[in-house]
C-alpha cells in the first residue's frame, strides 16, 4: 500500500466521525457496537482482498479450482445451516450440485459468452462469486421448499407410488415447487431491476472503468447467469439427494 | 386376484396381523376390517408392496409380490389412501408463491435469506375428496386391482353412497376392489369380509 492510500484511506475513514459523532450524542451505548462491527467489516474485508492478491499473485488454475471447491462447499454449509436441515447427510449433495451447476453455467459465461481466459483471476473470482452468491440465495429457498414439501406432503408422494408412478415421477411434484419457490422472487426481481435501485453489479463494472454497453453487456450475462446456474444446481442437487437417499438410505430409528 | 397365505404382519417390531390368509376375487368387492390399530392399513401396505411380509407370502394373479418387485404392480392397481383428505395438490397444484420483489433481492444483497417451510396443504372438503377419488378411479379404467383404505371415512353419507356404487361397478366390471372400513354401510355391501381382529 503505498503512502498516498494510506493517508486517502484514512480521509475516506474520517466520513465515520459523522455517523459515530450522532451516536455519541444521541445514543452513547451503542457507539461500542458501532465500532465492532466497522472493526469486523475492515478484518473481513482486509482478509478477502488479501485472498484475491494472492489469487491473482499466484495466477494458478490449481489453486482457483480449490478456491471455488472450498467456496462452495462452506456456501453449501451455510445454506443447511440457514434451512436447519441436516449437514451430515445433505452437505455432499448440496455442494456436488452447487459445485457442477455453477462451475458449467460460469464456464459458459467466462469461456464462451464473455470470451476471455476462464482462469484469469480477475474474471474467474469474481464471476464464481457472484454465481454462487446467487444461487446459495436461491438455494434456500428451492432446498428448503423441496426437503420440507417431501415431509410436509408425504400422503401424495405416497399416492403417487400407490398409483404406480416410479419414484422419479412421484417426485416431480415436489421439485416443481421447489422450482417455482426459485423462480418466484427472480421473476419479481427481474421486473424492477434497474428501476427500484441501481444494481450494485452495474456500479462496481462503472467503478472498474466499463464503459456504460459493455457494463449493459456484463451484467445482462450475468443475471442470465445466475438464473440459469439456480435451476440447474437445485435439480443436480435433488438429483444428487435422492441419489445418496437411494444408496445410502437413512437407518431406521 | 390377490391373495394373502399365511401372512404375518409387524410394525416396529409390533406384531399386527398373525397367520392371515383370504383372496380378493376378481368381479368381487373384498372388504378388511377390524378395531382401530388391528393392522388394516398395514396389511393395504403390504399388499402393495410398501411393508413386507414377516412370514407368507402375497401374491397378484399367481405372481410373487415383494417390496423388490412391487413397483411392477402397483401399475395396476388404484390406491385410494387412508389420508385422501390431504392430497389437495393432487386436485390443484400449488401455485407460484406471492414474493415481493425486495423481499429477495437477489442482486443486491450481501445477506441470505430466511429459508421456506413449505406447509401441509389444507384437507379437502368431503366433495373434493369424493371428486379426487373418483378422479382417481375414472382416469385409469384399465387397472385391474383397486385398493381403498377408509374411504369413506370423511364423507357424508350421501357421498359414501356415492362412492359405493362406483366400487360396486369396478367390482362388476370384473375388477378385483379391496376395501379396508368399519363403516357398517360398506361392510353390508361387501361380497366378503375379514374381521381381522381374528388374526391375532
Amino acid at each position: 500500500m503505498t503512502t498516498e492510500l494510506f493517508i486517502h484511506l484514512i480521509l475516506g475513514l474520517l466520513l465515520l466521525l459523522i455517523p459515530a459523532g450522532v451516536l455519541y450524542w444521541l445514543d452513547r451505548p451503542s457507539l461500542k457496537t458501532f465500532g465492532i462491527a466497522v472493526g469486523r467489516m475492515l478484518v473481513q474485508l482486509a482478509l478477502l482482498c488479501v485472498l484475491m492478491w494472492a489469487l491473482i499473485e499466484l495466477n494458478s488454475p490449481w489453486l482457483m479450482l480449490a478456491w471455488f471447491l472450498g467456496f462452495t462447499v462452506y456456501t453449501a454449509f451455510l445454506v443447511l445451516k440457514r434451512c436447519k436441515l441436516e449437514v451430515g447427510s445433505l452437505l455432499l449433495p448440496l455442494s456436488g450440485g452447487m459445485c457442477i451447476g455453477v462451475f458449467l453455467v460460469g464456464l459458459w459465461l467466462l469461456g464462451v459468452a464473455l470470451h476471455v481466459r476462464v482462469f484469469d483471476p480477475l474474471w474467474f473470482v469474481p464471476v464464481m462469486a457472484l454465481l454462487i452468491g446467487h444461487v446459495a440465495t436461491m438455494m434456500i429457498r428451492g432446498f428448503s421448499t423441496y426437503v420440507t414439501a417431501l415431509q410436509a406432503d408425504e400422503e401424495q408422494y405416497e399416492f403417487l407410488r400407490g398409483n404406480g408412478l416410479a419414484h422419479v415421477k412421484a417426485l416431480l411434484p415436489f421439485f416443481r415447487r421447489s422450482l417455482l419457490a426459485v423462480i418466484a422472487p427472480t421473476v419479481a426481481n427481474l421486473s424492477v431491476l434497474g428501476l427500484t435501485s441501481m444494481p450494485l453489479l452495474l456500479v462496481g463494472l462503472f467503478l472498474g472503468g466499463f464503459s456504460p454497453l459493455y457494463a449493459f453487456v456484463v451484467m445482462l450475462l450475468m443475471v442470465v447467469g445466475c438464473i440459469s446456474a439456480s435451476v440447474l444446481s437445485l435439480a443436480l442437487s435433488i438429483l444428487f439427494y435422492e441419489l445418496s437417499q437411494h444408496y445410502f438410505p437413512p437407518t431406521a430409528v | 386376484m390377490l391373495e394373502v397365505k399365511d401372512a404375518t404382519i409387524s410394525v416396529g417390531g409390533k406384531c399386527l396381523v398373525k397367520g392371515l390368509s383370504l383372496i380378493a376375487s376378481d368381479g368381487q368387492m373384498t372388504c378388511i376390517t377390524g378395531s382401530e390399530g388391528a393392522g388394516k392399513t398395514s396389511l393395504l401396505r403390504t399388499l402393495m408392496g410398501f411393508l413386507p411380509v414377516e412370514s407368507g407370502f402375497v401374491s397378484v394373479d399367481g405372481e410373487l409380490l415383494t417390496v423388490a418387485s412391487a413397483h411392477a404392480f402397483r401399475s395396476l392397481m388404484i390406491y385410494l389412501p387412508q389420508e385422501i383428505q390431504m392430497l389437495a395438490h393432487q386436485l390443484k397444484a400449488p401455485e407460484m408463491p406471492a414474493c415481493e420483489a425486495d423481499e429477495y433481492e437477489v442482486w443486491n444483497q450481501a445477506i441470505l435469506p430466511s429459508a421456506v417451510k413449505a406447509q401441509q396443504p389444507e384437507p379437502l372438503e368431503p366433495e373434493a375428496i369424493y371428486q379426487l377419488a373418483e378422479k382417481t378411479i375414472r382416469e385409469a379404467p384399465d387397472k385391474p386391482i383397486v385398493i381403498a383404505d377408509e374411504p369413506a371415512v370423511n364423507l357424508t353419507p350421501e357421498l359414501t353412497e356415492q362412492l359405493l356404487t362406483l366400487l360396486i361397478a369396478q367390482a362388476r366390471a370384473g375388477k378385483t376392489v379391496l376395501i379396508a372400513t368399519r363403516k357398517p354401510q360398506l361392510l353390508a355391501r361387501a361380497d366378503l369380509v375379514f374381521n381381522l381382529d381374528t388374526f391375532k
